[in-house]
């Protein structure tokens, strides 16, 4: 632990303000909450001259919905989301920002930073994933809207370039007969990384399911979705034994690590159990 | 004199007026307002700032230090090494083995070097990086195996092992041969951290032919003695001013004074105040820790229930420095029969020494692991009998005129029974024998007991002291060498004067602990701030009284035997006409020639114990717990979540039940962390990799089960003020095997190493079920 490197603070109250410092100011690095940038700062990973805070900008601080999308801005904090009606059909997101961090960190970290410092355990990851979730970059050069899994690149590396910053997040608005849910494990009730996750997204016509996604966070170097799993879900009647199949295609698919958070080999049993369980409170909700 | 009846004998009455009922403490609101101030909160601003420099490698012998480039970074005032120590570069605890300052060797990943004084910590963070030593590196020995192999290089000089204990009770031969079931297991015991809120910190302001520190610890006359020593000097040329204390359970006690030891040789040398204050990470990689042990025990009984004998070996491992550990590994062996009745007990330890951070002070002090150890040894003999493992302990529990493991006669204050029925009854024992399901998650019960010597190990002399002055007004400053870390130990003090004396606590003022005008009360530690602190400060009260007591009788004309003191008022027993307010009687006091201020002293009962054998009386008294737990496990997840515990205690006279249960509470999430989740993770150069609250975890209010109202079992202690017995230890020591005893009951499966984190669980389910 070092003291936190000196920087130059900056306030901008317009998004192109903002996006001009970060072009004009070397080495600058945004901030809103903070939660993930000054643990990388006091760790000596990244030493920023400048700090650009967006909190100051109104134009980035709106959850609304238009045309069948969801849109956060990208100053919106946990809280904010977790408690939005128009994202309470959003369950997974629900389940997952509603117990991320602590109180305190929920009121001043953000989903957008949650997914911009892209860690594979990611908490916001797995549920935007299984809603087909895209994310808008601005830069002063334009903007540009690509699907999230595009934005994880390695391990706490996202695609965005210098002096892009992700504005707004939009999550389809989820049809009728559809439902997520977000399981993890950490090392305790809360407060605490995941140490493996999974979310699940299924859609019902009567017996029927007729869209499944399946994400898991935490088993290899991005949040990732596992297809093979999907389309043995998706066309079935969720019957014990698609699941299973399902079961051994994740099994077969997360190729996590050991560290001092958990084992491979536990990583990897857990991913089928949380998504079976993920699975069956979709059922649960749809009922 | 038997102090647990002064209610009776002298003062005369029948009912408590504030002992043993829930007092709010005078100290409670400035805490919970965030008001209170701790050492840091003190420190003005601009004041030099002092780092230690560190070893990078785990062993090795120091060539040369050059520490030229670091001195010319701007900012920095001062760099300090071995080589500036004129008094005695030595400050090991009960061995000296551990230099102040290292210049011939270096012992573990974080031994300090130097001593770096800069105007901020940026100037400190880039000398670091200066500084230049040469090492030759030497094998290190990174668990207690590997400094064991023969010919192991010598981490200190006379071997790596650095002390041995035995006990030999009864006579072990065919023990195990004619016994009816035999279990036997090896059992280990991790390092914990304290993760104390407060990090470790002291501010020093140096003086003519002075110094005076300003800091947090557990004992300012240890701290004061260790100043002293590291400077050549008498203790009346150090003053230590004890502050508020955010949290300690041990490791202050092991770390204040070398703090203040640094704090003050470098304010000395520099001729200005130095303030040293760590972060999380150097408090998290470099304190003391709970010293890890491996203890294999061998444990015998008959079919009808009696525990017959017990073979132990104990490996504590040290770390670097011996520190604490003659005293944890004595505590260990000398309690290692549990709190039974075993007529044969055959117990070998050793502490040995290893390349890592050392091990100390922990709140438990070696029963913690000593117990995990032995209540699950007895839920197994229990198993393997087939009784329950409630009726079988209560056939071996120890009771009024029955033996410890060092043959020491108990003949009062035994209440162990009466804890375990309690919690039996209390959790509804008998009708949860069988594991209950629901889906995949499975539920079941553990019982755990524990006892725990109260005061310091080894037999070593005690004693305490305090004193308490009565000002004009009526108003009382007491003084205690007694710390508040959060306990309320000092609280606990006044609410006995208050008791004596009459006047209420929030008209007695307790003084911050200063080495200059507080008599020396020894540490708060071993669970003795209570019972020797506070029988001290009834002495104080008591020779106060006399004052009050006779001053009153003579303004009264009548014996001072009719004259009683409460309600902040003395009056005559005998006729409600004579009465003063004792504002009043406190000027008068002055007046006539009665002594407004007492210094009380208390010396503890002698204690022995024969080295050959182990035996003798080894602690005074003892405080005995047990606690029943509910746990559900998630068998597919691995994931075990404590759902409810029973505690039971036998403390003695509870002068405080509020303050019990915090400690209770307290204790319970403390346990609960070791036993599923707090780990230190050291790789193979021998560093902390986790030194942050990221990656080391510790309970939640999410994880803290209900916790059902602590029954108190009453049973006091003679040679204490009201019977009063410790209770700061003993709240932890048996909740990590009611857990683990919990598990096993809910799952079958049986761990003898902690944590249980989710993937070991998960680990050993699978193993199971192939």
């Amino acid at each position: 632990m070092k003291p936190i490197p000196k920087f130059q603070y900056h306030s901008p109250e317009s998004l192109s303000e903002a996006l001009s410092l970060l072009v004009e100011l070397e080495n600058a690095s945004p901030v809103i909450g903070g939660s993930d940038l000054m643990i990388a700062m006091r760790n000596g990973v990244i030493a920023p001259s400048h700090v650009v805070d967006l909190n100051e900008i109104n134009e980035l601080n709106y959850i609304k919905e238009e045309d069948g999308v969801i849109k956060i801005g990208a100053t919106a904090t946990h809280t904010q989301v977790a408690n939005n009606p128009l994202v309470a059909k959003v369950h997974s997101l629900v389940d997952s920002l509603s117990r991320i961090g602590s109180p305190q960190i929920r009121n001043r970290g953000t989903i957008t930073g949650n997914i911009c410092n892209a860690s594979p355990a990611a908490d916001a990851a797995p549920p935007l994933l299984v809603h087909g979730t895209e994310v808008e970059i601005q830069g002063l050069n334009g903007k540009r809207v690509i699907p999230i899994s595009d934005l994880f690149t390695g391990p706490k590396m996202n695609c965005l370039e210098t002096g892009e910053l992700l504005t707004e997040i939009r999550i389809p608005v989820p049809p009728a007969g559809a439902a997520s849910s977000y399981k993890r494990i950490g090392r305790r009730k809360a407060f605490t990384l995941s140490v493996v996750s999974s979310a699940a997204y299924i859609q019902m016509d009567g017996e029927t399911c007729t869209d499944a996604k399946v994400a898991f966070g935490s088993v290899a170097i991005t949040p990732i979705r596992v297809p093979e799993a999907e389309s043995l879900l998706k066309g079935s009647k969720l019957d014990e034994e698609t699941v299973k199949a399902a079961s051994t295609a994740v099994y077969e698919a997360v190729k996590p690590i050991t560290d001092v958070r958990g084992t491979a080999e536990y990583r990897n049993d857990m991913c089928p159990v949380l998504m079976r369980r993920a699975i069956a409170q979709c059922l649960e909700r749809l009922r | 004199m038997e102090y647990d009846k002064i209610l009776t004998d002298i003062l005369g009455r029948k009912d408590f007026l504030v002992v043993g009922k829930n007092v709010i403490r005078t100290d409670a609101l400035d805490k919970a307002l965030g008001r209170a101030k701790y050492t840091a909160d003190i420190v003005p601003k601009g004041t030099t700032i002092l780092k230690v420099y560190r070893s990078k490698v785990a062993h090795a012998n120091i060539k040369s230090i050059d520490t030229s480039e670091a001195l010319k970074v701007s900012g920095v005032e001062a760099i300090y090494t071995g080589a500036d120590v004129t008094g005695n570069n030595q400050i090991g605890y009960a061995l000296p083995d551990q230099p102040f300052l290292n210049d011939k060797k270096v012992h573990y990943v974080g031994d300090p070097i130097a001593l770096i004084c800069a105007k901020d910590e940026y100037a400190a963070a880039e000398a670091m990086e200066k500084i230049n030593v040469d090492y030759e590196e030497l094998p290190a020995h990174l668990d207690i195996d590997a400094a064991l192999v023969e010919g192991a290089e010598d981490i200190h000089d006379g071997g790596n092992i650095a002390l041995v204990t035995k006990i030999r009770k009864g006579d072990i031969e065919g023990v195990f041969e004619s016994a009816d079931a035999v279990v036997e297991d090896t059992y280990w015991s991790p390092y914990q951290d304290h993760t104390y809120i407060e990090t470790e910190a002291a501010y020093a302001i140096p003086g003519e032919s002075k110094v005076t520190v300003i800091a947090n610890g557990q004992s300012p006359f240890l701290c004061r003695e260790k100043v002293a020593h590291v400077l050549g000097w008498d203790l009346n040329q150090v003053q230590i001013i004890q502050a508020l204390t955010g949290g300690a359970f041990g490791g202050k006690d092991d770390q204040g004074p070398l703090l203040c030891a640094y704090a003050a040789f470098a304010s000395l040398k520099l001729g200005r105040p130095v303030v040293h204050i760590w972060n999380r990470e150097e408090s998290l990689a470099y304190s003391n820790k709970r010293f890890p042990a491996r203890i294999h025990y061998k444990s015998a009984c008959t079919k009808d229930g009696k525990v017959t004998g017990i073979e132990v070996n104990i490996t504590l491992e040290c770390g670097a420095y011996a520190n604490r550990s003659p005293f944890w590994l004595w505590r260990q062996t000398a309690h290692a029969g549990g709190p039974y009745d075993i007529d044969n007990c055959f117990i070998d330890g050793q502490a040995v020494y290893t390349n890592k951070v050392y091990g100390g002070s922990y709140r438990g002090f070696g029963d913690l692991a000593l117990h995990f150890a032995l209540e699950q040894q007895m839920d197994k003999l229990a198993d393997a009998i087939d009784m329950d493992p409630v009726e079988f302990r209560l056939k071996n529990v120890l009771v009024e005129g029955g033996r410890t493991t060092c043959d020491q006669v108990l003949d009062h204050s035994v209440g162990i029974k009466e804890c375990l029925e309690a919690v039996r009854d209390a959790s509804d024992w008998t009708n949860h024998r069988e594991p209950v399901w629901d889906g995949p998650r499975v539920r079941g019960y553990g019982v755990g007991l524990a006892y725990h010597g109260i005061s310091t190990s080894r037999s070593s002399p005690d004693w305490s002291a305090a004193s308490l002055l009565m000002n004009q007004d009526g108003s009382c400053n007491y003084r205690t060498g007694i710390v508040e870390i959060g306990q309320g130990s000092p609280f606990g003090h006044i609410k006995i004067v208050s008791e004596i004396i009459g006047v209420p606590p929030e008209k007695i003022r307790i003084d911050l602990p200063d080495t200059d005008s507080t008599m020396n009360a020894k540490p708060t530690h071993g669970s003795r701030g209570l019972m020797l602190g506070g029988t001290a400060a009834a002495k104080a009260a008591l020779m106060l009284r006399e004052s009050m007591v006779n001053c009153a009788a003579e303004l009264f004309e009548v014996d001072a035997d009719r004259i009683d003191l409460r309600d902040n008022k003395a009056f005559d027993r005998k006729n409600k006409e004579n009465v003063i307010d004792i504002k009043e009687l406190a000027e008068e006091m002055y007046l006539r020639d009665y002594n407004p201020g007492a210094h009380g002293y208390f010396k503890a009962p002698k204690r022995f114990f024969d080295p050959v054998t182990g035996l003798g009386v080894n602690y005074s008294v003892y405080t005995f717990a047990a606690t029943v737990a509910e746990v559900e496990v998630d068998t597919e997840t691995g994931e075990t979540s404590v759902i409810k515990i029973w505690p039971a205690m036998d403390c003695g006279k509870a002068i405080d039940p509020q303050i019990i249960e915090g400690q209770i509470e307290g204790a319970i999430s403390q346990g609960m962390g070791l036993a599923l989740m707090e780990n230190m993770e050291i790789n193979d150069k021998g560093e902390v990799i986790n030194p942050n609250f990221t990656d080391y975890v510790v309970p939640s209010s999410l994880d803290t089960p209900e916790i059902d109202p602590c029954i108190i079992i009453e049973k006091p202690y003679k040679h204490s003020a009201f019977g009063a017995k410790g209770v700061g230890e003993p709240a932890i020591i048996s909740i990590v095997p009611t857990i683990t005893n919990a598990i096993y009951h809910a799952t079958g499966q049986r761990f003898s190493t902690v944590p249980i984190r989710p993937w070991q669980m998960h680990k050993a389910l699978k193993e199971a079920r192939k």
